[in-house]
């Protein structure tokens, strides 16, 4: 799969309207639970409704919940959201805690992400407290008000070492050294 | 008169055939003339792309590791260590921090990655160590550390 291609395009990570910075609005609008009373496959599906389902609906009152007990047909749970995104998903012999997790993930979707291909997992409008690094972070300010050509700021001080100061440089080292091995 | 092995020697490609060249269709795309609209022009371009993607996955990795590299070097030169001595500094000092949020830092937090490379310089002096590079001096301004307090948090024992 290619970065170019038209049908999995680029994306950067985006809440819509801007939920959650203000206020939240669940995006989920309807799931609906689709089981079979007694197939094995549907034995998480059933247990999730005994024990998880109340909870759910009465924790997230603006999603409108639905049971569809179908004889001979596998467990699937299918998700509407606010954007007209529709999810279908299968979970044919998962466990209850796995559907838990699942029912989670619909939850706080907020559609479906399979045109989209996330280019990075954060996103901020702020991504400097300190003030982004330019060019005159660690300049010296008497730079704003110097008349140029100046001495000082146009002197030719960055220059390589001299032989003399490589030559310290190695006996300093070779004496780190010996008293290193002396230690 | 019922013909019945005349309808035996009629042939029928598969049904499949739409949907195959499909898969290979969607893939190509945004590609210009008949490599986009032509099957056995396609298929190879679409092949070699798909290559190339795979090659990428590890060569775009080291692509990031030396960008960062270089980010960082840049910053470290104004503070006067080198790359090499801040890792070490950074690594003796128990601060496990990795290239990306290095330089994540030097980009966006200037003043913390100048608090990095003192805290590196302080510790490899203590330390010892000399470094042999030539840094190029004098640039980088050095910071008081004196109520810091920083050679008790660097002595102090990291689980």
């Amino acid at each position: 799969m290619s970065a170019n291609n038209l049908f999995l395009r680029s994306a950067f990570v985006r809440a819509p309207l801007k939920n959650g910075v203000g206020r939240y609005v669940c995006q989920l609008q309807r799931i609906v639970f689709k089981f079979c009373k007694s197939n094995g496959a549907s034995r998480g599906m059933r247990d999730f409704i005994e024990q998880d389902l109340v909870d759910f609906s009465k924790d997230n009152p603006g999603v409108v919940v639905y049971l569809k007990p179908r004889r001979h047909r596998g467990p699937v749970i299918v998700g509407e959201y606010l954007n007209g995104d529709r999810l279908w998903m299968s979970v044919h012999n998962k466990t209850h805690e796995e559907i838990v997790k699942w029912v989670e993930l619909f939850r706080t979707q907020q559609g479906n992400n399979w045109n989209s291909r996330l280019r990075k997992y954060q996103y901020t409008n702020h991504p400097s407290v300190q003030g982004p690094w330019t060019p005159f972070a660690f300049k010296d300010p008497e730079l704003n008000t110097a008349e140029l050509p100046d001495v000082r700021f146009g002197s030719n001080n960055r220059l390589p070492a001299t032989a003399t100061e490589q030559l310290r440089l190695m006996f300093e080292k070779q004496k780190l050294d010996e008293l290193k091995t002396a230690e | 008169m019922v013909f019945l092995s005349v309808i035996n020697w009629a042939r029928c490609r598969g049904p499949d055939e739409f949907w195959r060249k499909r898969r290979i269709f969607r893939l190509a795309a945004h590609y210009i003339g008949r490599r986009r609209n032509c099957y056995s022009i396609a298929v190879r371009n679409v092949h070699r792309a798909l290559v190339y993607a795979t090659k990428a996955r590890k060569l775009k990795k080291e692509d990031m590791k030396s960008l960062w590299d270089v980010r960082i070097t840049a910053a470290c030169e104004q503070h006067n260590i080198t790359l090499f001595s801040l890792r070490e500094g950074l690594d003796r000092a128990n601060i496990m921090l990795d290239r990306k949020s290095l330089s994540d830092l030097a980009s966006w937090e200037p003043k913390t990655f100048e608090a990095l490379a003192a805290v590196a310089k302080y510790k490899l002096e203590t330390d010892r160590f000399i470094d042999g590079q030539d840094k190029c001096h004098p640039t980088g301004i050095n910071l008081n550390l004196k109520d810091v307090m920083l050679e008790a948090w660097l002595n102090e024992k990291k689980k």
